[in-house]
């Protein structure tokens, strides 16, 4: 068993970078592999929103990661500082920056950097999409 | 600790990924990581000096590349090649860094533990 | 032996050009996303005939292109429990 790191620089649309991580993701775990965590960095912070409304015919990317998230007791955890730029805030972001509402699920934590430096130590592969 | 090695391959000024490439270099460095960094294609142009990334609405984040060496990352190279193709000589550097060729910078990317391009 | 995950358009972006500047004989290169249509160029096909490559068949099945692509030995077609192998096979993965 080997234990895997998934970084995710992919915006949620416009791109398939992150459709890809995601499939990626559930080979690793339905293969008995394990991951230490899927980190959210740049773009890819987009996935995090809990405002995206795909059309009914289309594929809810978001929704999938918060599936698999909890079926595999995963850890989805946002880079702070590029979700801030990119207008991503949990509720204590939102509070803490004076605005009026947040948008950030509550299946992803808002993390720092340092936690993608631990998870790649910790790691065995470290996967970028 | 592992060995990390950072490569810039866009442009300063027109995206982010460098900055954000750069905040991860540094704090992968202050975890007690060995980082190295790489400058490769039209990232070369990094190394200029008087840039003013301010007039087109971006942070001058350029500065922060003197402190590589205050972050421990000792090792700074810049494509040869792409140097050349974009008209900048080592003379020109605003910060440390050397010159390196593909098999210079071939051996650095065997050698780390993990490589991530920004 | 590193496997390079190109994941862009060669006509777009130079992440391709940039990973075959510092690649190991050695190394393999998964295309994924767009980085798969430059096989069908046969410049590019000639480029990269030395090189061990990669190619996920959900990518190739979404652009119709099962029976484009050329015959070659050194392309793989996988899927993404053998994307997940293959990343096992080498020693690191450097997404460009």
């Amino acid at each position: 068993m080997n234990k895997f790191i998934i970084q995710v620089n992919g915006t949620v649309y416009g791109s398939t970078a992150s459709f890809r991580a995601l499939r990626f993701t559930e080979s690793v775990l339905s293969l008995g592999h394990q991951v230490s965590s899927i980190f959210f960095y740049q773009d890819g912070v987009t996935n995090s929103s809990a405002l995206i409304c795909p059309a009914s015919d289309e594929h809810d990317l978001h929704r999938a990661w918060e599936r698999l998230a909890k079926e595999h007791n995963l850890k989805l955890v946002n880079c702070v500082s590029a979700a801030l730029r990119r207008g991503v805030l949990s509720e204590q972001d939102a509070q803490e920056n004076n605005k009026t509402s947040a948008n950030a699920s509550n299946h992803f934590v808002m993390g720092g950097l340092g936690e993608l430096v631990t998870g790649i130590e910790e790691s065995d592969r470290l996967i970028c999409f | 600790m592992k060995k990390i090695c950072v490569i810039f391959r866009h442009s300063p000024t027109g995206n982010t990924s460098s900055r954000e490439g750069l905040d991860f270099a540094m704090l992968s460095a202050s975890f007690e990581q060995e980082v190295s960094v790489v400058f490769t294609d039209e990232a070369v142009l990094h190394l200029l000096a008087g840039q003013q990334p301010e007039l087109v609405g971006s942070k001058d984040y350029l500065s922060t590349f003197k402190a590589l060496s205050l972050y421990d990352i000792e090792t700074v190279l810049v494509c040869h090649d792409s140097a050349k193709r974009f008209g900048i000589a080592s003379s020109e550097f605003n910060f440390e860094a050397e010159l390196a060729s593909a098999t210079q910078i071939q051996q650095l990317i065997q050698d780390a533990n993990e490589v991530v391009v920004y | 032996m590193i496997l390079h995950q190109v994941q862009t358009s060669a006509t777009v972006d130079n992440a391709l050009n940039c990973c075959l500047r510092y690649i190991d004989d050695s190394d393999s290169i998964l295309l994924t996303d767009d980085a798969l249509n430059c096989l069908l160029d046969k410049q590019w096909q000639q480029r990269l005939s030395n090189y061990k490559l990669y190619v996920l068949i959900e990518d190739i099945e979404a652009r119709g292109l099962s029976h484009r692509l050329p015959q070659s030995t050194n392309i793989s077609i996988i899927d993404y429990d053998q994307f997940v192998l293959a990343t096992l096979q080498h020693t690191k993965v450097i997404t460009w």
